[in-house]
């Protein structure tokens, strides 16, 4: 039978956002408080995921109102652009709060 | 504990993608812009010393213009926005640009007299390339002894001091664009 966490981590672990324990979701919100905006393309390369994947990754966090979407035309091509929202800032700031005390928890 | 060992693989992953969405130090077309500025800058001191100011007054103002406008471009193409970085190049560049205009009216007035104006550009500009090294992105510190290379140069050499200065400046550009910067 596998061992239950204790109160306190248990606490921590509930406070993390579910949305964000993706390690994909969370490099891309990290990514987007870094830059105001970055294309599907550029996200692609630097997440290495198919264009499938990133795709559904980023429709769950655009439903979850965490990024916002803009299609602009560069040279004549539709590129879509995400930028993060206060929503989702708010949501990744107390997402890293969480795992900092679970880090420390660690310790 | 097994979550935090995976908390750990995730923040590793998320550093790389972070590490990975780092662009170069500039586009190329900025590199070879001020290569072409530069060459043409510092030779005209051996060649037409009477016309060096104008060009400067014209070609540093123009060429700041202009790569702003290739870097928002470049920017745009390779699909990252960065209000951040945008406003880091063009406070440090203009700062750069500023501290240079500032020695004019030592020129003007004689403290700074024929080559101890273009010595002294070339001490800012060694500085202003290194300083970007240091806070920017790395490969711009390269340039700089190249154009400290070029000062001392025109201590040593009688003739073709400038022009060799110059070609040594462009050069440094061109190689350093050629290897680190995005195309």
């Amino acid at each position: 039978m596998p061992e239950e966490p204790d109160a306190g981590i248990q606490e921590r672990l509930d406070a993390l956002d579910r949305l964000l324990e993706h390690r994909v979701r969370l490099a891309i919100c990290v990514l987007l408080t870094r830059y105001d905006r970055l294309s599907f393309s550029r996200l692609k390369d630097a997440t290495g995921e198919t264009d499938g994947s990133l795709g559904a990754h980023m429709k769950r966090l655009e439903d979850a109102g965490y990024v916002r979407v803009t299609k602009r035309f560069i040279n004549r091509k539709p590129v879509t652009w995400y930028a993060l929202t206060a929503a989702g800032r708010a949501a990744l700031a107390g997402h890293l709060a969480a795992l900092e005390s679970l880090i420390d928890e660690a310790r | 504990m097994e979550s935090t060992d995976r908390i750990g693989e995730d923040l590793e992953y998320v550093r790389g993608v972070v590490a990975r969405t780092r662009g170069g130090a500039a586009p190329r077309s900025i590199w070879y812009l001020w290569a072409a500025i530069s060459f043409v800058g510092l030779a005209m001191t051996d060649f037409a010393p009477e016309r060096v100011g104008i060009f400067w007054l014209v070609a540093g103002p123009a060429g700041f213009v202009a790569s702003m406008a290739l870097g928002w471009r470049s920017s745009r193409a390779a699909g990252v926005e960065s209000r951040r970085d945008a406003d880091a190049h063009m406070l440090h560049w203009g700062g750069m640009m500023l501290a240079i205009f500032l020695l004019v009216p030592l020129a003007a007035t004689g403290p700074l007299s024929g080559p101890a104006m273009g010595q002294a550009v070339l001490v800012i500009v060694a500085l202003g390339y290194f300083l970007a090294g240091v806070h920017m992105a790395r490969p711009f510190m390269w340039v700089a002894p190249l154009v400290a290379a070029g000062y001392g140069l025109t201590f040593l050499l009688d003739q073709w001091a400038w022009t060799i200065a110059g070609a040594l400046v462009a050069l440094g550009l061109v190689v350093t664009a050629r290897v680190s910067a995005r195309a």
